[in-house]
């Protein structure tokens, strides 16, 4: 299994950075130390998710993390103004909605200009910023407590065990990694990673093909906001920021080319954990969070100096 | 005026070998290259050219064997010896800063200056006058910019800058392969004049008529072994290609007996960029030959029959009904398929295996919702490779490691999982070894003895005059006279082309 072969080192990085925290923090593969681990984990893989299949596309999305806050902010408003009942219906579908425009708006740019999607999405990230501030006057608004399901989506636990982040994130990541690995969507989308105008004269529909990407891409931003927003029981409009630079270094670690056409969505999994893992061990180790900050960045610079040489 | 025996020998090589791990590369080369002599080096894909070339430029250190300049030998053991020496190797690939100038490209890395500053002035002067004196009149503007410049002239460029210290035996990798007719005439008429003035050349080439009308001698490599040499004065052309391929092979190409039969491909005042007003059909059975010139928009026509560029007006007819290709799902759902010019740009996704690039057209076939279906894939892929006798140790390892003409042979078969009604091939032997080119005619004569219609672009006059059944002769976007094949011959052909007939 080749996979298997190559996401092995992976493996052996986590098992091992697990073994290493675990003599700092003794309490640390606890089980509930573990699970609370994955809930952590879960908002920054479903960006990754989505980003996965940007940057296999040759593409890149700045605008999730702001775009997170929009969606988060969207939802709330309409949990908060609608009727209580109907409140959740009309208010998932709106995120969801704008969530998808957004999205829609990042690929059409993307697939039929040629505008850059560095710049592409810095702008609508910065638009999507603006756009959340506009609620409230930028001040938080709070989840009421009536909003059970809305709190549950971000805080329960299935069987009182697994969080609820966690199964949505193992829901998504089996849709998206199917998606990706087992229909024609996915063959299309390494073909145009892999070159553009060979897969347009193979008959790819290939702006359909990029624009689904980023709509992709935007309704995790949007799923990962709701989580979000229901985490902090309040949505915030300034929250969000620098998520987009953590997905990209999931995908990255995780062994996905930043020039498109190589990648997985089980790397994706896989490199999520591990910066979860050091986020939260460098954390309860009691390391300065400065420090926090320059060895993740050498971690990150490490991982992929070594993809990019076994890629050789 | 090619004799040149009396003249001093600059560079030989005796018994070079150089192996990588276990492969051989080569396994005992000599060779010799007088002054003011263009010696033509003639093999296959493998035969161990290039890793020759990387040898003369002290890329590779040779495992034996001796390298003699100006009569003494010298130890190539590095890049900076083989500059020393005077070598300077132009790749295929050209190494150019396209946003810079001319002159600003003949002395990147070595730039005049004063004071820590760059000194425009002097670099432009010596630019000019090194371009002078080399009769290199075509960049005679030292100061427009190289992507302003067509590729032949961009080749002068890397000709000049590698002239500019001192070299006395010039390198040149297959400089023809990305140029049309006019501009390899362009850059002959230059190195003939770089000739006249003593520099040494070692051409590589895939194209035996370029070694007839230019080199004064020629050495074919097979195998990483030197197998001979000829002076072209008396080149006996069978003799060559059987020291090439170790092996008779049918005197050149023959061209399939036309079956022609009902209309397949009907185009009627056809209108894009580059193509103004095209008429033409294919019917099945035969091969319509396009001879037109790099340039004259022969590609832009196949690009807007196969919905890659948009169609301004006029027809397109496939078996009788007429279609509307809007993009080349909509050409190959009519049943036409196009195999483009450049195999790496527009062709292959380089970066995957064998199996992705082969099944990647037929999809539905083995991918229904999120089912793909493995076996039917491999079964495709295996079918490919057998039809058309593809060398492939693993069907998963990259298509970059196979040679170009394996791919080549790859982006034809891989279309006949279901065959089209229409094939058109735009220059489908570019860069492709002559046992290979061979190769793809038979393929493309069994395609067309089943009843396909094939619409052949080529550079190569002789290969469209050979292979051809009717030929549309091609410019500026126009097609100027077809007919039946038996009545062009080259010399008309090319008359029509350049424009030299007054009436």
């Amino acid at each position: 299994m080749t996979t298997l072969k190559r996401m092995l080192p992976l493996i052996i990085a986590i098992v091992a950075m697990l073994l290493v925290f675990r003599i700092f923090v003794p309490t640390f593969l606890n089980s509930g130390n573990l699970l609370d681990l994955a809930q952590q984990i879960s908002i920054n893989a479903i960006l990754a998710f989505g980003m996965t299949l940007v940057i296999l596309a040759c593409g890149i999305d700045l605008s999730v993390g702001a775009l997170l806050a929009l969606v988060g902010t969207t939802t709330v408003y309409f949990l908060t103004t609608g009727l209580t009942p109907l409140g959740l219906l009309l208010a998932i579908p709106a995120g969801l909605a704008v969530a998808a425009l957004f999205g829609l708006g990042n690929g059409l740019c993307a697939a039929k200009t040629r505008m850059p999607p560095f710049i592409i999405t810095l702008a609508t990230m910065l638009i999507a910023r603006g756009a959340a501030l506009r609620f409230n006057e930028g001040r938080p608004m709070h989840v009421p407590d009536s909003q059970d399901v809305f709190l549950a989506l971000g805080n329960g636990r299935l069987f009182g065990v697994v969080p609820v982040p966690v199964l949505v994130m193992l829901i998504l990541f089996a849709v998206m990694a199917i998606l990706l690995h087992r229909t024609r969507f996915g063959q299309h989308l390494y073909a145009i990673g892999g070159n553009r105008e060979a897969a347009h004269f193979t008959g790819i529909p290939v702006v359909r093909t990029e624009i689904l990407v980023y709509v992709l891409c935007s309704l995790m931003a949007g799923i990962a906001g709701m989580i979000h927003a229901s985490q902090l029981y309040s949505a915030e409009p300034a929250s969000g920021v620098m998520f987009e630079l953590h997905a990209i270094a999931a995908v990255v670690v995780g062994g996905t080319s930043f020039t498109g056409g190589r990648g997985t969505m089980y790397g994706t999994l896989l490199g999520a954990i591990i910066i979860g893992i050091l986020d939260k061990g460098l954390n309860q180790a009691g390391v300065h969070f400065s420090l926090q900050y320059i060895i993740k960045g050498a971690v990150i610079l490490g991982a992929v100096y070594i993809d990019v040489r076994r890629a050789k | 005026m090619k004799t040149h025996t009396e003249e001093p020998i600059l560079l030989r090589l005796e018994g070079i070998r150089k192996s990588f791990g276990g492969v051989h590369a080569l396994q005992g080369v000599d060779f010799e290259l007088r002054a003011g002599e263009i010696h033509a080096l003639l093999g296959e894909n493998g035969a161990g050219k290039t890793t020759l070339i990387k040898v003369l430029g002290g890329i590779h250190l040779p495992d034996a064997g001796s390298i003699v300049i100006d009569g003494r030998e010298v130890s190539m053991r590095g890049v900076a010896d083989a500059d020393r020496c005077g070598i300077r190797i132009i790749h295929q690939e050209l190494s150019l800063a396209p946003n810079l100038s001319v002159a600003e490209n003949i002395y990147l890395g070595r730039e005049p200056h004063r004071f820590g500053l760059l000194n425009r002035r002097t670099m432009y002067q010596r630019a000019e006058r090194l371009v002078a004196d080399l009769g290199l009149d075509e960049i005679r503007d030292v100061r427009a910019e190289v992507s302003q410049l067509s590729v032949a002239h961009q080749q002068l460029v890397e000709i000049a800058r590698a002239l500019s210290e001192q070299a006395r035996i010039l390198v040149l990798d297959e400089p023809t392969s990305a140029l049309s007719e006019a501009e390899t005439e362009a850059l002959f008429a230059a190195l003939n004049r770089l000739r006249s003035q003593g520099v040494g050349m070692i051409y590589i080439t895939h194209r035996l008529e370029e070694i007839t009308r230019l080199a004064d001698r020629v050495t074919v490599l097979r195998d990483g072994e030197s197998i001979g040499t000829q002076r072209t004065a008396h080149l006996d052309h069978a003799q060559l290609i059987r020291w090439m391929v170790g092996r008779d092979i049918k005197d050149h190409f023959h061209r399939p007996t036309s079956r022609a039969s009902s209309l397949a491909l009907e185009v009627n005042g056809l209108r894009a960029a580059k193509v103004n007003g095209v008429s033409f059909e294919v019917r099945r059975g035969e091969i319509l030959g396009i001879a037109g010139l790099v340039g004259s928009g022969r590609s832009e026509m196949a690009r807007a029959i196969f919905g890659i560029d948009p169609v301004q007006s006029g027809q397109i007819t496939v078996d009788g009904r007429e279609v509307t290709i809007n993009s080349p799902r909509d050409a190959l759902d009519a049943g036409i398929v196009l195999v483009p010019e450049d195999r790496k740009l527009q062709g292959l996704v380089l970066s995957q295996s064998v199996t992705f690039n082969t099944a990647l057209p037929w999809l539905k076939d083995w991918i229904t919702g999120f089912m793909p279906n493995e076996r039917k894939r491999r079964e495709i892929v295996e079918r490919a490779i057998r039809t058309f006798g593809i060398k492939v140790a693993d069907p998963g390892q990259t298509i970059d490691s196979l040679s170009g003409g394996n791919q080549q042979k790859l982006l034809v078969g891989r279309w006949m999982e279901h065959p089209p009604k229409v094939l058109i091939l735009d220059e489908p032997t570019r860069g492709v070894d002559v046992g290979a080119r061979e190769e793809i005619f038979e393929i493309i004569g069994s395609l067309v003895e089943g009843g396909m219609a094939v619409v052949l672009i080529s550079s190569d006059l002789g290969e469209v005059l050979n292979l051809s059944n009717r030929i549309a002769v091609y410019r500026d976007g126009r097609i100027l006279d077809r007919a039946d094949a038996d009545r062009f011959t080259l010399e008309n052909i090319m008359q029509l082309l350049t424009g030299a007939q007054a009436a």
